[in-house]
Order: C-alpha cells, then sequence, then structure tokens
C-alpha cells in the first residue's frame, strides 16, 4: 500500500529566494498531518508543487503512489485542493459552484446532482445553495471554498490554512468538517500557524520554518522535544528592547522573543529562573506588570527550535 | 466534454451580466441604423458623377464610324461624354469643365472606311491626371474601332457588300470581348469609387459594425479571462484533471461562440431588416463568420492574456476595436482613402473580413471569392492564438 503522500527533498527557489529548500515528509493513508508554520514558511509553496501549480525546482512528490512530475493527472485525481485563498466565481450560486467544480473532476448527470446535495449539507449551506457566492460571508465562502475540493470523494485533501480571518462559528464548523472527511477515510493534510487547530486535529504534526522542516513527530513526541523546560509570558512597563538583552544573559532562560505586547521565554525550571527575572527588571528600575506560566505546548516547541515565538 | 462545461460556464457568467446584452446586442444593431442614416445623408454626393468629362466634336454624327464609337462612349462606366461644337469644347476645356475633348475631323469615317489615313485629336490637359487617364481610357475602344474596320476591308476586298455586316460583327465582338474580360476591375473599381455602397447605404454600414463591434464585444467576453485569474479559479481549474490547452480551449469557445452569435444576429437583421443580402452566397456569409469569429475569439484570448485588470480589458479591447476599424475599412472603404493608409489597412484582419462580406454584398461575387479572405482570417487567428499561448505560458 503506497503512501498517501510522499514528499521527497522538495526544492522551490523563485530567483534568489530559496521558498522551500528540501522539504520531506509522508503522511499513511487516513490520517491527517498538519504543516505548521509561521507566514512566509513557505506552507502555500510546497502545497502548491502537491497540487500541480508549481513545477518544483528539484525532488518530486506523489500522492496515492502517483508521481506529481510523472503522472500529474492521476495525482490530481486523487487529490482535492482548498486553496488557501477563495477560489469561487462570485456570480455564480454555491450550488452552480458545485456544479461546475463537480464537473471539472469528470462528474455528470445523477451522480453529481446526488454529489452536490451531500456535500451542500456536509458544508451546511444547504438552505442558501441558490444565493450568489458574492453575497457570502468570509465563513460562508470559505465552507463553499473547502465543499469544491471534496465533490469528486478525493483519497487526499490538502486544504491551505482554511480558517483564516474567519468567525469562531465558521471555523469550529470546518474543524469540525476535517474531522468528519478523516473518519470518513480520507487523508488530510492541513497547513496552519494556529498551533491549536494542529494539536487538536492531527495524528502527525510538521513544523516549517523558512523553508525547511525544522520537526516533525506526534504532538506527545514534539512536546518532549523541549525536554521539561517550561515557558513564561511577561509583561513590563518599560520597553521590551531594554530588558530583553539582560534577561537573555539569564542563567536558565535558553530563548527569548516577543510577540504583541508580552515577552515569552524558555526556561529550564522556573522556580528557579523566575526570581532571576525580578531581579534583572528591579536593576533597570522596570516594574513585571503579569507573569504566566504555561505548560509545554508546540508554540514552546517551536520558540525552544527556532528561537521565534510563532503567534500572531 | 469538460471543455463545453468551461464554455458554457463563461456563457453563462457572461450573459448574465446586463452590460453584455448593451454591448452584444442593442449597440451594434443602434450603430448599423445611425451609420446607414449617416451614408444615406451624403450618398448623394457619393451618387455623384465621377466619371471623367470629355467633350467630343462630332460633326457627322450620322457616319457609321462615328456612330458606333460615341455609342461606345456615351454608355461608359468611366467617360462622360459632353456633345459641343469645337469652339465651346475648347472654351469649356480651358474652364477645366471637361478634362479633355476629342476631335472627330470631317470625313474621318468616310476615310477610314477607304483605308485612307484618318486621324482622331485628343485635347487633353496633359498636366492632369484625368487628362492622361483620358488618353488611356480612349486607345482601347479606338484601336479597337481601327482594326474592326481593317477587318471588314479584308472581307470586302471582293466583295463590297460585306463591309457593313463585318464591321459591324466585329465590333460588336470587341464589346462583348471588352466587356468580359475588363469587367471585374472595372465593376469594382467603379462602383467603389462611385457608389461603393453598391445602391444600399447598409452595405457598407451593416458589415462594417458587424466588424467592428465583433471586437467591441470582447469588452465583455474577455473579462471572463481576468477575472479567472484574479479570483484565482484559474488556478484551482489546473489543481483538476484538466489538460491546460482543454482550459485554453474551453476560453477560447466561449468567445468565439459568443462572437458568432452576435454576427448571425446581425447578419440576419441586416438581411431581413435592411435588405442587405447576405444570403446571396450563405455559405460565403458563413465561412467569413466563422473565419471572424476565431479570429476575434484569439484576439479575445490575447487580451485576456494580457490585461491585467479588468479595467485595462476594456482599454484594450477598444484600442484593439479603433485600430482594426477605422485601419481596416469598416467606417469607410478603404478604396475611398486611398495612399499608404488604405495599402496597410488592407493588410489587417478587419480589413479582409470586410472584403469577405463585401465581395459577396457589393461586388456580386461567388463563394470562391470568400475562401481567401477568410484562409487569411484564419491565419491570423492561428497567429493571435499562438502568441496568447505563448504568453499565458510564461505568466
Ligand atoms: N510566486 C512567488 N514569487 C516570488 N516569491 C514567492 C512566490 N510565492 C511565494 N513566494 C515567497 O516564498 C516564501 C514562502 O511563501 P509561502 O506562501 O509558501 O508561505 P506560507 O507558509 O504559505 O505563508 P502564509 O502563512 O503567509 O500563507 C515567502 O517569502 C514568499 O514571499
Ligand atoms: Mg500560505
Amino acid at each position: 500500500m503506497p503512501k498517501a503522500i510522499e514528499v521527497n527533498n522538495l526544492k522551490k527557489s523563485f530567483g534568489e529566494l530559496q521558498a522551500v529548500q528540501g522539504v520531506s515528509f509522508s503522511a499513511e493513508a487516513g490520517e491527517v498531518l498538519s504543516l505548521l508554520g509561521p507566514n512566509g514558511a513557505g506552507k502555500s509553496t510546497t502545497i502548491s508543487m502537491l497540487s500541480g501549480l508549481l513545477a518544483p525546482s528539484d525532488g518530486d512528490a506523489s500522492i496515492m503512489g502517483h508521481s506529481i512530475s510523472r503522472e500529474p493527472l492521476l495525482a490530481k485525481s486523487a487529490l482535492g485542493v482548498v486553496p488557501q485563498d477563495i477560489a469561487l466565481y462570485p456570480d455564480l450560486s454555491a450550488r452552480e459552484n458545485l456544479d461546475f467544480w463537480g464537473k471539472m473532476y469528470g462528474l455528470r448527470g445523477g451522480a453529481l446532482k446526488t454529489r452536490v446535495g451531500e456535500v451542500l449539507e456536509i458544508i451546511g449551506l444547504s438552505d442558501r445553495q441558490k444565493d450568489k457566492v458574492g453575497t457570502f460571508s468570509g465563513g460562508m465562502k470559505r465552507r463553499v471554498n473547502i465543499g469544491a475540493a471534496l465533490l469528486h470523494k478525493p483519497k487526499v485533501i490538502i486544504m491551505d490554512e482554511p480558517t483564516v480571518g474567519i468567525d469562531p462559528q465558521s471555523r469550529r464548523h470546518i474543524l469540525d468538517n476535517v474531522k468528519l472527511l478523516n473518519s470518513q477515510g480520507m487523508t488530510v493534510l492541513y497547513t496552519t500557524h494556529y498551533m491549536e487547530e494542529a494539536e487538536e486535529l492531527s495524528n502527525h504534526i510538521a513544523i516549517m520554518d523558512k523553508g525547511k522542516i525544522v520537526a516533525m513527530g506526534t504532538y506527545r513526541e514534539l512536546i518532549q522535544l523541549v525536554g521539561g523546560q517550561t515557558r513564561i509570558d511577561l509583561s513590563v512597563n518599560i520597553e521590551k528592547e531594554r530588558i530583553i538583552p539582560a534577561w537573555k544573559t539569564v542563567e536558565g532562560v535558553s530563548q527569548i522573543d516577543s510577540t504583541n505586547g508580552t515577552i515569552s521565554a524558555i526556561v529550564t525550571d522556573s522556580n528557579l529562573v523566575l526570581p532571576k527575572l525580578f531581579e534583572t527588571a528591579a536593576k533597570l528600575n522596570a516594574r513585571i506588570t503579569s507573569v504566566e506560566i504555561k505548560e509545554p505546548n508546540l508554540e514552546t516547541v517551536f520558540m525552544h527550535l527556532t528561537g521565534k515565538a510563532l503567534r500572531d | 466534454m469538460r471543455i463545453f462545461d468551461l464554455t458554457l460556464k463563461d456563457l453563462t457568467q457572461i450573459l448574465r451580466d446586463k452590460k453584455s446584452l448593451l454591448f452584444l446586442v442593442a449597440m451594434p444593431i443602434v450603430f448599423t441604423l445611425f451609420m446607414g442614416f449617416a451614408y444615406r445623408g451624403n450618398s448623394s454626393d457619393e451618387n455623384a458623377d465621377t466619371r471623367i468629362p470629355l467633350a467630343v466634336v462630332d460633326p457627322e454624327p450620322e457616319s457609321r464610324l462615328n456612330k458606333m464609337l460615341l455609342s461606345r462612349l456615351d454608355s461608359s462606366d468611366t467617360i462622360r461624354t459632353v456633345h459641343l461644337s469645337e469652339a465651346d469644347a475648347i472654351e469649356s476645356l480651358r474652364k477645366s469643365e471637361v478634362a479633355g475633348v476629342l476631335v472627330i475631323p470631317v470625313g474621318f469615317s468616310e476615310q477610314a472606311e477607304a483605308g485612307k489615313e484618318a486621324q482622331l485629336k485628343l485635347i487633353a490637359q496633359a498636366s492632369s491626371s484625368e487628362g492622361q487617364s483620358l488618353y488611356q481610357l480612349l486607345r482601347v475602344p479606338i484601336s479597337q474601332l481601327m482594326s474592326a474596320v481593317e477587318i471588314a476591308q479584308i472581307s470586302a476586298e471582293n466583295n463590297a457588300n460585306e463591309f457593313a455586316p463585318t464591321i459591324e460583327l466585329a465590333w460588336s465582338k470587341w464589346e462583348v470581348q471588352s466587356q468580359r474580360s475588363l469587367v471585374r476591375v472595372e465593376q469594382a473599381a467603379a462602383q467603389e469609387t462611385s457608389d461603393w455602397a453598391g445602391g444600399n447605404p447598409y452595405n457598407q454600414a451593416s458589415p462594417g459594425i458587424l466588424v467592428q463591434f465583433a471586437i467591441f464585444g470582447l469588452v465583455t467576453s474577455a473579462q471572463i479571462l481576468v477575472q479567472e485569474r484574479k479570483s484565482r479559479t484559474l488556478q484551482r481549474l489546473m489543481t483538476t484533471a484538466m489538460r491546460p490547452w482543454e482550459i485554453v480551449a474551453g476560453h477560447l469557445l466561449a468567445m468565439f461562440t459568443l462572437t458568432f452569435l452576435q454576427t448571425a444576429m446581425l447578419v440576419i437583421f441586416g438581411q431581413l431588416v435592411l435588405s442587405v443580402n447576405y444570403f446571396r452566397e450563405p455559405l460565403g456569409t458563413l465561412l467569413v463568420s466563422v473565419a471572424l469569429g476565431l479570429w476575434v475569439a484569439s484576439l479575445g484570448l490575447l487580451i485576456g492574456v494580457v490585461a491585467k485588470e479588468e479595467q485595462q480589458v476594456i482599454l484594450f479591447s477598444m484600442i484593439a476595436m479603433f485600430l482594426f476599424s477605422a485601419l481596416g475599412g469598416t467606417w469607410f472603404p478603404l478604396e475611398a482613402a486611398g495612399g499608404a493608409f488604405a495599402a496597410i489597412g488592407k493588410l489587417l484582419p478587419s480589413a479582409w473580413a470586410m472584403t469577405g462580406l463585401q465581395n459577396i454584398l457589393i461586388r456580386g461575387l461567388s463563394l470562391s471569392s470568400t475562401l481567401l479572405p477568410a484562409g487569411i482570417l484564419f491565419l491570423y487567428a492561428v497567429g493571435f492564438f499562438g502568441l496568447a499561448v505563448w504568453r499565458f505560458k510564461k505568466v
């Protein structure tokens, strides 16, 4: 039995920029594999190569055993792609859109009609099927965007950040859809920069940064990478830039970075390190306004591996 | 099959846009009517006699050769004769009322028949092109007349009674001959300069607007390609099992279908409402329409590939329309413009479409006369298509 997805040393350069620098991973049939990474990590570029939109600069990949470079049509037929941007016809209704994409995947007649009805049920838009997609909310468009990739019951589905910028309700709906599809036997490659989504959905997670996979494994395996280290989120009443260099030199701090208002530090033992952080702050006449000690999560893992915070 | 599904989707989108009906149906019909009125308005000018005026001094109108020559000249397409006395004729020439004076000397007919030297005299303005043309135009009938005389003389050598019937026969043969060999060129040239619309002002307006609006229709139909790219559905199409050439073919077919339907509508409108006789050669009309549709569709493909925004599609389509219409002779016949303008214009695909249609409508030619125009349009279609595919591959 071939692997559902097999990616082998895939590379892509845009001129000088090496967007994807030799990525390898694989997914067994029936699993959910998440590709987790910050903006610009190269997730979409990797997916574009898998779905036949970009020719790889080097390396190869296969879908259900069909090489994307040697048997592109077979690979594409086994694959449903949900692009990061909504790719639908706004002047056609939801049903007309699904109808059209079904035809593009070779469905016809009664089979097409039945399947479009099923997909409308799955994405929860049966009652709005006659309305033009252009009049839909962002979340509803995202659901149709997913629906269009499901019509031909693909063995493998690739979703590129399907929950970006939508309301919590639609997001919940989409995550439940992913679980449902997976329970029906579909292999899912799910890219996201939300670690909670990766944690909730995936059997395996590949963490990607700057065109490379920096770690890969089950959630547990990844957490173990940080080796019992803890993350502390702190806020201070002076500029972060003044205090970060000082804290960086404190013994027991392995990584430190800041996003938005907060400073995150990965530390070996919070009981030992925390008093030292307060001491250092006092020397700079800074007051710590909030402290939060967090159990290790994917965020901790990402920071541990890259020195950067993942959150947006 | 999937190609047709894509075509059908395009057509649904285009026709759902209310503007399309305005651009594809209402505007060309209104413009055809308007242009027809415009041509009719100044058709008194266009119908004016543009034959070259020639004064004829004919002191013996009853003698045989004089009669024969003048009956030919009086019915000429290219020369307009005015019968005057020699003094008046010279005066007319001086005032430039005529371009030349043909003097038939007294006793011309008699002397010529007797085999003696008899000379006609042409006084023309050597400096004017009309004067030059007169010399050329008169040379043919006069030399034909003289050779008819010679033939008659030969057959009258034994029997003088043979002279009259032979000269009549010879002369009438020349007449038929000259009509047969020269008729096409003369007719085409003559009608296009004097009454190029062939009697019906819509013979120019209808095919002209038809060609112009076939291009103008791209304003809406080529939008689809840009929308397809901007909405990222083109990318999505490429992730399905559609091959790239199928995607291109589907869009091309949509633009062709639309252009062809528009052309068919305008042909039927022209035929039934404006009495423009497209159905005189139905196959020829069909052939030119199909070739025109193919060329316009591939032009649309090129515009759709080059344009980045919907606004650019409108801009490029308008530029193409003005360029191909004005230079290609859809507004006025290229023959009327003349010079380098006409020489360049004649090479354009729009001009070939006009030539094809007007061969049927105005020049009264048959199906075979549309083969070359249609063939050239087809080659243009292939060329534009190649250009579009080449651009498409680059992006
Ligand atoms: N067509 C392109 N031409 C040039 N550079 C590109 C192109 N597509 C992507 N890139 C660059 O490649 C890098 C990776 O981009 P990519 O879209 O794969 O990231 P991503 O992980 O999907 O990010 P995001 O979360 O923002 O979607 C970025 O630096 C991006 O600017
Ligand atoms: Mg992306």
